[in-house]
């Protein structure tokens, strides 16, 4: 039964709800607050946090753009290749992931663990690359266990190949990843840790061209991390064709030639300056640094005491030796030191300065004018020219021919070699320049490094009477057929007057026509020139030369440098084989073989 | 007896009130159908006859003497107690769910009118009281405790909490001795102490303290909290667009239909939609609370208790999905799904609205 029970009064209910009133309206000011606060203020900052949350960004790596030869032939492209990758936000156990992998890849626990943890800045779902070129095993053991292994994934990339394997492998140089050091420098470019850069050559030298646009897709992804939706997409781009003088032909024959041989040799077309053939040897596989991350196999190649990765023709500095004594008549003649019928006798010996100066010849060459000296190579005549000619006119003339700097091939890492002066020498040695310095360097020794690209640039020029060619590589750049950037020849005058050009290439035609040390270069009716260098390693005057000379390290190093034909020149090239002894018949044999091959109607 | 719509019953009504209350609802009904439309639960449309057979339920019992209800309130109470009782056996028995009755398409929830009840329960136990002594400390104790046990052991930890916000009303209405106050919290700190320490599992204690680190526990426990936040957070000033709202299409909002609807309604209507809701809220405890005069002490007491369970009950879903409180499992008023909760709700609502105008009927 209902009681009225009546206790509470109106005073008292007012009091009640006037008490309630306030908690509600404090409870509800806080609430409010805090919904202004998170909402309003900071909105900025959960938005970020919402579209990082469906947001997912997948990189699509674009195939890197051709290199081809002066015919169109492929020297590097791409092929498909099978990676193995790792994404992190799918496992739950790093480490069982890691220990799986080294398992899998039969690579140390190690390699792994700190290849992953350079990639600890990247978002989650990253695909680590682990390893490229995966074997098809492999692929069908990941592949079939994707239930039970989702962080692996197995994903198709393009991959550098290069169909003529070794062949011009220090042409084309080779890609490998990004060092950290180099990822640092190249951010802004867009690259990412594990994509590769060129390390050397043409990829290294024309990155940017031959670089493609990666595609990128953008993806809403749910709570899962299943894909929902695309929302953009940004197609790769391949890289731009990248089109080289080369003749592919040419220069697997040079490099046949070359197989028993460690050495360089590079033929240029002279109407433009462009390199036909550019060989160094030994030579590598340039696939190899693409497709590995093994850092032994790696360690070999770099450690090889014949370094094969070493460009010899644009890296390696010798004494030019005898080859030299093209740039001593030059400067003797525009210095009016020498005239065509300036005379001298060569005994075999001749004291200068107090030191007894020796012929290659013991016997002596007899009574000489310059077109002699040069056919024969003497040097006496050159030792005497020597000595009336100041170090810095010859220098000065050295420099005009492209000795002493780089050349600016368009390949990375040229050496500068050096051509000495007296301030050079005072400030590198400490000492005043001697006039009997000089004379070694009359005939190609002493404080002389040249590279046989120098030399190449050299005998190019006199070829031309003068006009200096810029040596290159690049013919053109193609971007989807049409061309973007071609290689204007391009020539520099030299200050010697033409009359001397053509007394030196008198001589030099005798080098090779005329009974001289270049005879064996000969071919019937192609009129080529050239002068031979034999590149001492250890001077004469050592008392164990005899002894040291028949070990294979301290035989001379062979030149030969020449071109053909004498008149409208079309070919110039130098031959360098490392101790190679006899240049006359180890170096002119083989120009004589790569002369025939070019110009086979002789 | 005059019928439903006996003039005084019609004038006297509060209609604003309850336009507020089916607000909250319909909204709730939109709120659930974004929440929802992309799985294939069709929540949003139980929840909609749901509301339909409340709003029914509300006009039959505001129109009955509710006299007769606060007479045989421990009768029901009763009742309640022995279903809670057997469903726990029946529980043990076949170890499954034990908070559900189910009936086909719809389930029960007894819990939630075991809310109802207890509040009428209480109210008639205060008209008694001046200031909470001892004795009727141990009396409340005992009949809030008893179904807050059988609750909790369900497990429904969340609902059995909000049986304390009726400890809180007492006190607020009656006043305690300053003697139990102390007692009981050094009871209650010595209890939380050695449950802490010898009875909660390690992850059991994460998710208590999840909400003060989230960070710590992204993977985990914290997913829930922090998922919430930026829905919350990224909605902005006006939100992201109904059934836009990525958190919730893409599921990073878990149990986003129940205890996180708000973090819905925040990301996809923003602050003004946030506004909107607090303002209905603000109107239904504005109106609620303020009684001018009463028929009775016992149906002043129940309005207030009543409505102190909802905005009790309000305010902790509102906190836990903004990360000031730990995941309890508490639906948001009339607005989560839930169809027990919303016609317990709607029920008690309606004692509310007939106690608000008894005192103008003869």
């Amino acid at each position: 039964m209902y009681i009225e029970k009546r206790k509470v009064t109106r005073k008292e209910i007012k009091r009640i709800s006037f008490k309630i009133n306030i908690i509600i309206v404090i409870v509800f000011a806080v609430i409010f607050f805090v919904f202004w606060n998170r909402q309003i203020i900071q909105n900025q900052y959960y938005s970020t946090l919402a579209s990082r949350n469906i947001r997912k960004y997948l990189g699509v790596k674009a195939p890197r753009g051709f290199i081809r030869d002066r015919n169109g032939k492929a020297l590097a492209e791409n092929k498909l290749n099978f990676g193995l990758f790792l994404i992190r936000e799918n496992t739950d156990n790093i480490n069982r992931s890691i220990d799986f992998a080294s398992s899998l890849l039969k690579v140390e626990r190690d390699v792994i663990a700190r290849r992953v943890e350079k990639y600890k800045e990247y978002p989650e779902f990253f695909m680590i690359p682990l390893r490229k070129n995966v074997s098809l095993d492999k692929i069908i053991y990941v592949e079939s266990r994707s239930g039970e292994l989702p962080e692996f994934k197995i994903a198709i990339e393009p991959a550098r190949t290069y169909p003529h394997q070794k062949t011009a492998s220090h042409i084309l140089g080779y890609l490998s990843e990004l060092t950290a050091a180099e990822l640092k420098r190249e951010k802004d470019d867009g690259y990412k840790l594990g994509d590769q850069i060129g390390k050397s050559g043409i990829e290294k030298k024309y990155e940017k061209y031959l670089r493609g646009r990666d595609g990128l897709q953008t993806v809403v992804k749910d709570n899962l991390g299943m894909i929902r939706e695309k929302v953009g997409e940004k197609t790769p781009e391949i890289g731009n064709t990248v089109v080289l003088t080369i003749d592919i032909e040419l220069q697997k024959f040079i490099e046949d030639l070359f197989k028993d041989y460690r050495g360089t040799a590079g033929v240029v077309d002279l109407t433009t300056g462009g390199i036909l053939a550019l060989i160094s040897t030994p030579n590598f596989n340039p696939e190899f640094f693409s497709a590995t991350f093994n850092r032994e196999e790696w360690l070999s190649l770099v450690n090889n005491p014949d370094k094969p990765l070493h460009n010899k023709f644009t890296q390696g500095q010798y004494s030019p030796g005898s080859v030299f004594k093209i740039l001593m008549t030059l400067a003797g003649l525009q210095e009016k030191i020498i005239t065509p019928s300036t005379l001298s006798y060569c005994s075999g010996t001749v004291r200068i300065y107090g030191d007894i100066r020796r012929c290659w010849k013991s016997g002596g060459h007899g009574t000489m004018n310059i077109y002699d000296a040069i056919k024969n190579s003497c040097n006496i005549y050159f030792y005497r020219l020597g000595k009336k000619i100041d170090i810095d006119i010859l220098g000065r003339t050295a420099r005009h021919f492209g000795l002493g700097a780089r050349t600016g091939i368009d390949l990375p890492n040229e050496s500068s070699g050096l051509v000495p002066s007296r301030t050079w020498k005072l400030e590198n040695k400490g000492e005043k320049w001697f006039p009997g310095d000089t004379i070694s360097i009359s005939i190609g020794h002493g404080m002389l490094d040249v590279t046989p690209v120098q030399i190449l640039s050299m005998i190019s020029t006199v070829a031309l009477r003068g006009k200096k060619p810029v040596l290159h590589l690049l013919k053109m750049i193609e971007k989807e057929g049409r061309v973007l950037l071609e290689f204007k020849p391009e020539f520099e005058q030299v200050p010697i007057d033409k009359k001397n050009f053509e007394i030196l290439i008198e001589g030099l035609f005798r080098v090779v026509n005329g009974g001289g040390t270049g005879w064996a270069a000969a071919v019937k009716g192609l009129d080529i020139c050239g002068k031979t260098g034999t590149g001492q390693i250890i001077s004469k005057d050592n008392p164990d030369y005899k002894e040291l000379v028949k070990q294979d390290r301290f035989r001379p190093h062979s030149w030969f440098a020449s071109f053909a034909p004498r008149d409208n020149p079309k070919i110039a090239m130098v031959v360098f084989i490392e101790n190679g002894g006899d240049a006359g018949r180890i170096a002119a044999p083989l120009a004589r073989k790569i002369y025939k091959k070019i110009f086979p109607t002789h | 007896m005059k019928g439903i719509f006996a003039s005084d019953k019609v004038k006297y009504f509060d209609k604003i009130t309850f336009a507020v209350l089916l607000l909250l609802s319909i909204l709730g009904v939109i709120l659930i159908y974004s929440a929802s439309h992309n799985t294939n639960q069709s929540y949003y449309f139980k929840q909609y006859l749901w509301l339909s057979f409340s709003i029914v339920v509300f006009f039959v019992v505001f129109s009955v003497k509710i006299e007769k209800i606060f007479d045989y309130c421990f009768y029901i109470y009763g009742i309640l107690v022995a279903i809670l009782v057997i469903q726990i056996a029946a529980g043990q028995i076949t170890s499954g769910t034990r908070s559900w009755i189910k009936t086909g398409f719809f389930s029960i929830q007894i819990s939630e009118f075991v809310k109802v009840c207890l509040a009428i329960c209480l109210a008639r136990m205060c008209t008694g009281i001046s200031t909470i002594g001892w004795k009727d400390f141990f009396k409340l104790l005992i009949v809030i405790g008893v179904p807050f046990l059988l609750i909790a052991a369900q497990p429904d930890l969340g609902t059995a909490f909000m049986l304390t916000s009726f400890f809180l009303m007492l006190v607020f209405l009656k006043g305690i001795r300053a003697s139990i106050v102390i007692i009981t919290i050094t009871i209650l700190l010595g209890l939380s102490f050695s449950t802490w320490n010898y009875v909660l599992k390690p992850y059991q204690k994460d998710r208590l303290t999840a909400f003060l680190n989230p960070e710590k526990y992204r993977k985990s426990t914290g997913y829930q909290i922090i998922q919430s936040k930026i829905a919350i957070g990224s909605g902005g000033l006006s939100g992201k667009g109904y059934l836009k709202g990525t958190q919730s299409r893409y599921k990073f909002l878990p149990t986003r239909h129940t205890d996180f609807i708000v973090s819905v309604l925040g990301e996809e209507f923003g602050f003004l939609g946030i506004s909107f809701l607090l303002l209905l809220f603000f109107l239904l405890f504005y109106r609620q609370f303020n009684l001018q005069k009463c028929r009775s002490d016992e149906e002043f007491y129940f309005v207030y208790l009543f409505n102190g369970l909802i905005l009790f009950q309000f305010l902790i879903n509102i906190l836990v999905s903004i990360g000031l409180f730990p995941v309890l499992g508490v639906p948001l008023p009339f607005v989560s799904y839930g169809g027990s909760s919303l016609l317990a709700l709607f029920v008690g609502e309606a004692l509310v609205f007939r106690v608000k105008i008894n005192h103008y009927l003869p």
